[in-house]
């Protein structure tokens, strides 16, 4: 496993010489800043309606976690979906369309090797974006008194969701040699399960013989990443939530590294 | 070819083999569904020798290197690099092998130091030494002036010497280079030719080299292999090969009709 750095490393450098990285993260902070002064202004604007309506017990329940760093990271994490994908189409898909590939197939290293060099630099990526992310509840705290648990844990939760959508990119890319292909498939993807399971439960189930309650519901509900972020948003960190993100990344490394496999024998 | 021509092609072949092999090759074969792309095809290469890899386009040549190098797994048949299998003992002969594939597999945003440093750590060069093998391989190679430059930016004479320099720094027992020389100009393959024919008169290096320029053969070689339709049609030493006088070009143009007429013989025969 001692290749693992060598490959994401060398993966991370040339993501961050590409103008790929920049217009997202760019993007990216421009969204984030944007998002946040928004949020900011809701929160004050209610703040100052419930003061001329003098409904002292629902100021009393407003709290910056809640109703201010809570539902930013929410709608960032919403923007990866759009974003990550430009990142991690070139992953694998490039070095099959350079021909790199030939090269480290024909080195001493092992595909698993390879495909985790490739997650551990995008999840180096997504660390920035995370940053990113936190550089602005940071700056609450300067004027306010956030809690500090919960801050941590919903930026947690962007961190851990941006790591298993990375998995999917590096799946994605590794099935084809061509990056819109990989990009449209990850995109693809991560809709599905970032946000659409819970609604194909709703809609495939619900007058079905199967019932919303049924075992197969909750399952398909389980495989959403959704619900997983919400609660650690929420300052939950369950162990289940945890493993949930661990064996969703693992599924789809297990899958890229068998695809990368079983092209050479085609 | 009849059993007797099989024969003598064998021992000739294996006449040539100076020192213990480190290519060995046993029945070797590669289908792509219906279409055999390389059959049953076995010969091996001693410590220090230099062999030319002939055939038209489609011969297999690519195939069958890119099956020595453990790139594409084989249909049958055996491969073993300095004694490993590449199957079986795929990270030892992996590590005995430096590979120039037909496109130099480069990185395009990386310089050639970079570029050659990632290829020295991925080939288990050990930390303490990897400075040195980097330099060197740069230098044989003649890159020292457009190291730090973006490798995108090179001529395609000097991307190829980078593919080189990915090919030697780890010092490797085999040498494959796939069409070096293919699509470059009459000076940069000149300049080509000079380095491999460095690498191979420096020893230590077993050069398997494909190609279809006859004169490079004749240049660099000791010794041919001829494919035709996956299957090897001659296997000698570039001076018998080339005895009493007749060209490599000559040669080549013999078996290869002889071999046309035997397959056609053979097809109406089954036919």
């Amino acid at each position: 496993m001692k290749h693992v750095s060598t490959i994401a490393s060398r993966e991370l450098r040339s993501l961050f010489i590409s103008p790929v990285a920049y217009v997202v993260l760019t993007l990216w902070s421009v969204i984030a800043g944007t998002f946040f002064l928004a949020s900011l202004i809701g929160f004050q604007e209610q703040l100052i309606q419930l003061q001329q309506y003098q409904m002292l017990d629902r100021i009393q329940a407003m709290n910056l976690n809640d109703d201010l760093i809570e539902p930013f990271i929410g709608s960032m994490w919403v923007i990866l979906l759009f974003l990550l994908p430009a990142i991690t189409m070139g992953l694998i898909s490039s070095e099959k369309a350079n021909g790199t590939e030939e090269l480290l197939l024909t080195s001493p290293i092992s595909i698993w090797e390879i495909v985790f060099g490739k997650f551990l630099a995008g999840i180096g990526f997504v660390a920035v974006m995370t940053g990113i992310v936190a550089f602005f509840p940071a700056i609450l705290f300067m004027y306010g008194e956030p809690e500090v648990g919960r801050t941590l844990s919903g930026l947690l939760a962007l961190l851990l969701v941006s790591a298993t959508y990375v998995s999917v990119g590096v799946f994605a890319s590794s099935v084809t040699r061509n990056q819109l292909i990989a990009f449209v498939l990850t995109f693809v993807l991560l809709l599905i399960i970032g946000m659409m399971l819970p609604f194909l439960v709703e809609i495939t189930m619900a007058g079905g013989g199967l019932g919303r309650e049924s075992a197969v519901a909750e399952t398909v509900r389980w495989m959403s990443t959704g619900s997983h972020v919400e609660r650690m948003l929420k300052g939950l960190i369950d162990t289940a939530d945890l493993v949930y993100f661990a064996v969703a990344s693992g599924v789809f490394l297990l899958l890229s590294k068998t695809v990368i496999e079983s092209a050479r024998w085609r | 070819m009849t059993e007797a021509e099989r024969g003598k092609v064998e021992s000739s072949g294996a006449g040539t083999a100076t020192g213990a092999p480190v290519i060995e090759v046993e029945g070797l074969c590669k289908r792509y569904g219906d279409f055999e792309a390389v059959r049953d095809l076995s010969f091996s290469v001693g410590a220090g020798e230099v062999v030319g890899f002939l055939g038209p386009n489609g011969a297999g040549k690519t195939t069958t290197m890119r099956m020595l190098t453990g790139f594409v797994p084989a249909t049958d048949g055996i491969v073993r690099i300095a004694g490993a299998d590449i199957f079986s003992q795929g990270m030892e002969a992996r590590r005995a092998i430096g590979y120039l594939p037909e496109s130099p597999p480069l990185y395009p945003e990386m310089s050639p130091a970079g570029y050659v440093d990632f290829v020295a750590r991925l080939k288990d060069v050990p930390r303490g030494e990897r400075k040195d093998a980097v330099d060197r391989a740069l230098d044989r190679c003649g890159l020292r002036d457009v190291c730090h430059r973006e490798i995108r930016q090179l001529s395609k004479g000097y991307r190829q010497r980078v593919g080189l320099a990915q090919a030697i720094v780890h010092e490797p027992k085999v040498l494959v280079l796939d069409e070096p020389t293919v699509g470059l100009d009459p000076i940069q393959i000149r300049e080509i030719r000079a380095l491999i024919g460095d690498l191979a008169a420096s020893g230590g290096h077993t050069i398997l080299l494909s190609t279809h320029i006859l004169a490079e053969v004749e240049a660099i070689c000791q010794r041919v292999i001829l494919l035709q339709r996956g299957r090897k049609v001659l296997d000698q030493p570039l001076s018998e090969a080339t005895a009493g006088g007749a060209s490599l070009e000559e040669v080549f143009a013999r078996v290869m009709t002889r071999e046309e007429i035997g397959s056609a013989a053979a097809g109406g025969a089954a036919a």
